[in-house]
């Protein structure tokens, strides 16, 4: 469509004769007052009238904000992510004011002057927990960065929430990046299972599936490595820096599990395209928990050094596997998904997990 | 720094908790937003458990006294045996704060000396969400009439 300057408009608009169209024949709640709760003019506050009334289906593809008055000339923008389930949870209002509310600074917030000068095996397990976690935050970033533009504007708060995310993936990146530059180890080594899981995540063919990927498998586990991190830190430094991420992170998973609720709750003839994603995404776990550059810098910080991590740190590990794995089982439960007993891993890594074995479905 | 003048466990003792870390707003507003209906379930030797409610909403924090489970209905609840809580209040009135030992996810990581309980995955998430804040919470016990940001 040729835009089109309309030369008569302005000629008689500098004669002062103006159109008001847009004034006299508004369609706009007059009279509309959102009113503040304690914390501020929230989203959830603003969700009132017409303007709360999110649509199934978004009844066109424009930028235009949901409510207003729309030119019928409106460019269609070639959104693919039309319907609200695809992105919806019934937590996402509040999720995005917590998440704007909670922000917090690398270069500020972390006492980076007091950082200890480490054993050298520690500070080399740290860093290269600080290596892979500077590596896969950024995926969590780059997914919702991919399939924002592809999201209706009419689920803006489903964009916006994911728009937060990315920031707070961008501090993750950068204080991990920073912790390992920060005390004399380095950046240690990259790992091709690594790579290939967040592969798996950035070329899923559907927001569904990178979402159950990222929101649900990954961040789930990562989460549980910010645990293990706070409890593991050699410093107080550290133990902030797992802390706070680990906010972060449990937002993400509260809006991957609620959305894949939301989302079978209203199709629930899908599931199996879930199960189908998890399979694939559970099978390259198996290999990340068979991975020396995750698996042993762990045992180390748990044991206090090397000489000691073979014994004490293959425990910790267990309990920590034990702990990602039931965890990950309650979400997808909560999120309507039963994987109890159809989980792809091996029976190595899931023994002993309430849940987990095939038997426990019989 | 002083510590709660009241004894440790009791409704005065987690009210005064609550007080002295709420008495610095601008630290709990730089904290952000919570909202957590939190149990803290306190196990003695002999005879029955005690739990004590606190919510946390918005910007407030509210100390609900001694609770019963059912009518207070907590998202979640954290629970451990009288002497490991006595330990980590002793901790953080000695240093001002938690120890490495003694923060809320180190005692509660490996399920002891404290196990988290929550009716469904959401509730047990929201312990993780606010850790900072809750963690600051129990840190205002070594730290009289303000709390560190945590930050």
């Amino acid at each position: 469509m040729a835009l089109g300057l309309d030369l008569d408009y302005l000629e008689r608009s500098a004669r002062g004769e103006f159109d008001l169209g847009w004034l006299r024949n508004g369609h706009s709640e007059w009279g509309v007052h959102a009113k503040p709760s304690k914390t501020g003019l929230t989203m959830r506050d603003i969700a009132i009238g017409s303007y709360g009334e999110v649509p199934d289906h978004a009844p066109r593809r424009t930028m235009a904000p949901r409510g207003s008055d729309v030119d019928p000339d409106v460019p269609d923008l070639g959104y693919t992510i039309n319907d609200k389930a695809e992105v919806w949870s019934d937590n996402l209002l509040d999720l995005y004011e917590e998440a704007v509310s909670r922000q917090w600074s690398a270069t500020r917030d972390i006492p980076w002057g007091d950082l200890p000068e480490l054993d050298p095996d520690i500070e080399h397990a740290m860093c290269q927990l600080a290596t892979v976690l500077s590596e896969v935050e950024m995926v969590a970033a780059d997914f919702p960065a991919k399939w924002l533009w592809r999201i209706n504007h009419d689920f803006v708060e489903a964009k916006m929430f994911l728009c937060t995310q990315v920031m707070d993936e961008a501090r993750h990146t950068e204080v991990f990046r920073k912790r390992a530059l920060a005390n004399g180890g380095g950046l240690g080594r990259s790992s091709a299972v690594v790579e290939r899981f967040l592969q798996l995540i950035l070329d899923a063919e559907s927001y569904d599936e990178g979402s159950a990927l990222m929101h649900l498998l990954g961040e789930g586990i990562v989460l549980s490595l910010f645990r293990a991190g706070e409890f593991l830190s050699p410093s107080p430094v550290e133990k902030k820096i797992f802390r706070l991420c680990m906010q972060d992170e449990a937002r993400h998973v509260a809006y991957g599990t609620m959305h894949l609720r939301y989302r079978l709750d209203r199709d629930p003839s899908i599931a199996e395209d879930f199960h189908a994603y998890l399979d694939k995404g559970e099978e390259i776990i198996a290999m990340i928990f068979a991975t020396p550059e995750i698996v042993e810098p762990t045992a180390i910080l748990a044991a206090g050094g090397v000489e000691q991590a073979s014994e004490l740190g293959t425990a910790a590990g267990e309990v920590m596997r034990h702990q990602i794995i039931g965890e990950y089982l309650k979400r997808c439960q909560h999120a309507g998904l039963d994987r109890r007993g159809r989980l792809h891993l091996p029976e190595v890594l899931i023994q002993g997990v309430p849940g987990a074995m095939p038997e426990a479905m019989a | 720094m002083a510590p709660i003048a009241s004894p440790f466990h009791s409704a005065r003792w987690f009210a005064e908790l609550v007080a002295r870390a709420s008495a610095d707003q601008s630290a709990m507003e730089r904290l952000g937003i919570a909202e957590i209906r939190l149990g803290l379930e306190i196990v003695d030797a002999n005879g029955p458990p005690h739990m004590y409610g606190i919510v946390l909403d918005g910007y407030d924090i509210e100390s609900l006294g001694e609770v019963m489970e059912k009518e207070f209905a907590p998202e979640v609840v954290v629970s451990g045996p009288a002497d490991a809580w006595q330990e980590m209040i002793s901790s953080i009135e000695a240093n001002g704060s938690a120890d490495a030992a003694h923060t809320l996810n180190s005692l509660t990581i490996t399920g002891l000396p404290f196990s988290v309980r929550a009716g469904d995955a959401m509730g047990h998430d929201k312990f993780f969400r606010y850790m900072g804040t809750l963690q600051a919470i129990f840190d205002a016990a070594g730290t009289p009439a303000t709390v560190s940001t945590g930050r």
